[in-house]
Parts: structure tokens; sequence; C-alpha cells
């Protein structure tokens, strides 16, 4: 009797760990059917249980920012002084551009409008509970109007891009996944390089292969590169705000030509981002 | 345990909650930069109270929900969890559990290992970034986090599933055998 109840547990484990991974092979042939048949149906009751959870998800925000807060404070003291000095030089760079734009009479707006993206307002309903993988899940899909590789940005710069879409919901792949590859560069330099994430550490990426004869310092703004070439074009519209770079030793810079930078979105607390339809790619 | 369509009911329920609480609550909230991670713990719980069979069973289908809400790669969850819930129920069958410390330092050790273990998967899937040294301490920081969530899952899926535990004090003493004609 015992025996038979060992080998039917047995049978059972094999057939799971048998059915885990036939799962595994099918989501790699591209067949992802099932999953949009049931995030479809949940992702109403996700939508109401993210709402409802919004003022405790606040509270346990607030002891955490409480204890972040202390050390933020100077932090954004010498990048307010720092901003200030930026904001008057940008001041006289945009007075001296609207004259240059008249002379050679360009009316173009920003990379944005220019490109014709349309902006899908979504909200974050969920988000990957494991280290190893960063992605959240909007409730905006197909019916929406939201592809597949359509970028995603929050008030403060780029977050990512759509990995798959079903009809009611999506996923983005956040900068800090480990797939993910973003081609940026340094303003204002106009050093080239991709982005990539450091697994496990959401406050930093690091801006790769780039030109180490160039001189790159901290404080330097990463906006997407947004390339076309020989009938190929980057995912992302150029000039979308990435992130800055933060310090980086020489050693960093020149020998491993890379230089880490901290992005500006908050990638570890979405709630309202927009998805960036359409554009040159349709 | 003994599993009527109502008890199946109630599992059901278990996992359905505590995989949208996790989606919308845990994963998004953080204490020291680390989102805790209750399903790992979830599934121990449910190991340890219906042995290996109900924890390999709940962790695959908890770990396929998951997978299907997050429209992510099926199967890498689920495999996990199977892993994590049949370790929990074998652990029950094989040792008496007469401390109550010894759920929460299972979830603790189980939700690392489950955490090693995705690595692992994503580490043969192939992974093209470096890692961050900052990763050991959320991996650990996790596991303290379900130590502790532990005690009030155990509690709760314990008292859920009371009717359908055959080694429940209380349900033993209720079920104490009647003498006729006494």
């Amino acid at each position: 009797m015992y025996r038979k109840q060992v080998r039917r547990r047995r049978a059972v484990l094999a057939l799971l760990i048998v059915g885990s991974f036939v799962l595994l092979t099918l989501t790699y042939q591209g067949s992802r059917g099932l999953q949009s048949g049931v995030s479809t149906i949940f992702s109403p009751v996700q939508s109401v249980a993210d709402r409802a959870l919004k003022p405790a998800r606040d509270l346990v925000d607030w002891f955490d920012k409480t204890f972040d807060a202390r050390g933020e404070n100077s932090r954004l003291k010498t990048q307010l002084v720092k901003a200030r000095e930026q904001a008057v030089a940008g001041q006289e760079a945009l007075q001296e551009n609207a004259e240059l734009r008249k002379l050679v009479e360009l009316d173009r707006g920003p990379a944005l409008a220019s490109s014709g993206y349309k902006e899908v307002i979504a909200r974050v309903i969920g988000r990957s509970p494991t280290l190893w993988r960063s992605s959240v899940v909007l409730d905006v899909g197909s019916g929406d109007g939201v592809r597949v590789d359509d970028p995603v940005i929050s008030g403060d710069g780029l977050i990512g891009r759509i990995a798959s879409a079903g009809p009611g919901s999506s996923q983005v792949m956040l900068l800090t996944d480990h797939d993910s590859a973003i081609s940026a560069k340094v303003v204002p330099p106009g050093v080239q390089g991709v982005i990539k994430p450091e697994v496990g550490n959401p406050e930093e990426l690091i801006l790769d292969f780039i030109d180490s004869t160039k001189d790159v310092h901290g404080g330097m703004a990463v906006v997407t590169a947004g390339w076309r070439a020989q009938g190929l074009e980057s995912l992302f519209p150029p000039g979308l705000p990435v992130g800055e770079v933060t310090q980086a030793s020489i050693f960093e810079r020149e020998a491993k030509e890379q230089v880490p930078v901290r992005p500006y979105a908050d990638l570890r607390n979405l709630d309202l981002v927009q998805v960036l339809t359409g554009g040159s790619r349709e | 345990m003994i599993v009527t369509p109502k008890i199946l009911t109630r599992l059901l329920a278990i996992g359905l909650l505590g995989v949208l609480l996790q989606l919308s609550f845990f994963s998004e909230v953080e204490l020291f930069h680390v989102s805790p991670d209750v399903l790992p713990a979830l599934v121990v719980c449910l190991g340890l109270l219906g042995g290996s069979m109900t924890g390999a069973v709940s962790g695959f289908a908890i770990g396929f929900f998951v997978d299907c809400l997050l429209v992510e790669a099926l199967g890498i969850t689920s495999l996990v969890l199977l892993g994590v819930g049949y370790s929990a129920g074998l652990f029950r069958e094989r040792f008496e559990i007469h401390n109550t410390l010894v759920p929460a330092l299972l979830c603790m050790g189980l939700t690392f290992a489950a955490e090693l273990g995705f690595g692992l998967i994503q580490l043969l899937l192939g992974l093209d970034a470096p890692l961050s040294p900052l990763i050991i301490r959320d991996l650990l920081l996790k596991s303290v986090y379900a130590f502790f969530l532990a005690w009030p899952i155990y509690l709760l899926v314990r008292r859920v599933l009371r009717p359908a535990l055959v080694d429940d004090p209380k349900v033993q003493r209720r079920r104490q055998p009647t003498v006729l004609g006494a």
C-alpha cells in the first residue's frame, strides 16, 4: 500500500516536471495564446485589486521613503545647485536655438511630436516578484492600439518597451531586465553606446561600448540615440531621456569602456505610464 | 489532507488570492529597496499542511497562474514552485513538526532556494547582463521577509484548510471515537 502511494506520488511529480518543460518549450516556440486568454480574463480583476490595494501600498511606501529621505536630502541639495547652473545655460541655449531656427526656417517640434507617436496612458497592475526578471503588467493591450516593441515612458523618462501584448493587458520589459539593450547617447558630447542593466540593481544601468577617448563625466544626460540605417530603425525615437551618468572611475571609462547611468524614472515605483504607439515604424 | 470538492475550492481560492496579492501588492511595495515574495512561503505552507502531492500540485498551479498573468515564459515559475512545494511536503512526511519555528524557518530557507532556482534557470536560458553584488542582499532580505510573513500565512492557511487536516489537534479532538452504550 505504502509502495503504491510512493509510486503514485513519484509519477505525479514526474508528470508535473514534464508539464513544466512542455510549457517552457511551447512558450519559446512562440505560442502565447493560453497566457493571453488567462490574462484577458483576469486583467479586470487585477485592475480592481490594484486600485483597492493602492492605499495600503502607499502606506508601506511612506515608511520606506521616510527611511530613504535623509540620505536623499543632501544629494538633492547638491543636484539643485548644479541644476540651477544648467538651467541658466539652458535658457541661453534655447534663445540661441530659436534664433538659429528662424535663420534656417526650421519649425520642427520635439523629437516625439515629429515622429508621429500617439500616447496611450496606462496603469501598472502587476509586477514580477522575482529578482531575476524586471517586468510590469499594464492595463492596456492590443485593443488599445498597443503593439509589441512600443516604447513606454513615465513622467521622468524612458522605462522600457512592450514585450508582449494581449487584448486587454500587456507586459513591459523594463530597462533593468536582463534582456533589455537600448542604443543611447550621452549629451552634449554625443558619445554613443548601449544601455544595459546590471541584474539585481534597479538603481543603476550601464552605458556600454562607449568611445573612451571622449570626455564623459558625472551629471551628463543620457538619451535614446534613435538611429536609422539601411532600412533598419531603432525601436525608440531619438531624444527620450533615459538617465544621467554617475561618477565613473577611469578604469571603468577607459579599460571597460562603460559608465554607470542612474535612470531618471523610478523603476521601482511605477503607477501611471505612457505607451508610445504608432510612430514611424508603422 | 483529505481533498474534497469543497477543500479543492478553498485551495483554488487561496492560490488565486495569494497570486493577486503578490502581483498587486507585495511586488509593488518595498522595504529597504526589496519587495517581499510571499508565493514560495504560501506554497511551503500548503506543502507542510497537505503533504508532498498537495505541495507539488499547488506549486505548479500557482506558478502557472503567475506566468499567465505576467505574460512571461510559462513553466519557469511552475518548475521552481513545484520543487518548493514538494520539498516542504516531503519534510512534513519525514519529520514531526514540534516547534512553531519550523514553518517559518522552512519558508525562509525555501524562499532562498526558490530565488536561487529562478537564477539558475535564467542562467541556463541565457543571461546577457552582468550580475550586481546587490543581488545577494536582495536574496537575503527576501528570505528574511519570508520568515516573518510565514507566521500569518501558515496560520491563515491552516485555518482555511482545517476541516481537511487529519493530524490537526482540534480536528482530532472533535473526532474522538464514541463508545457505544457509554
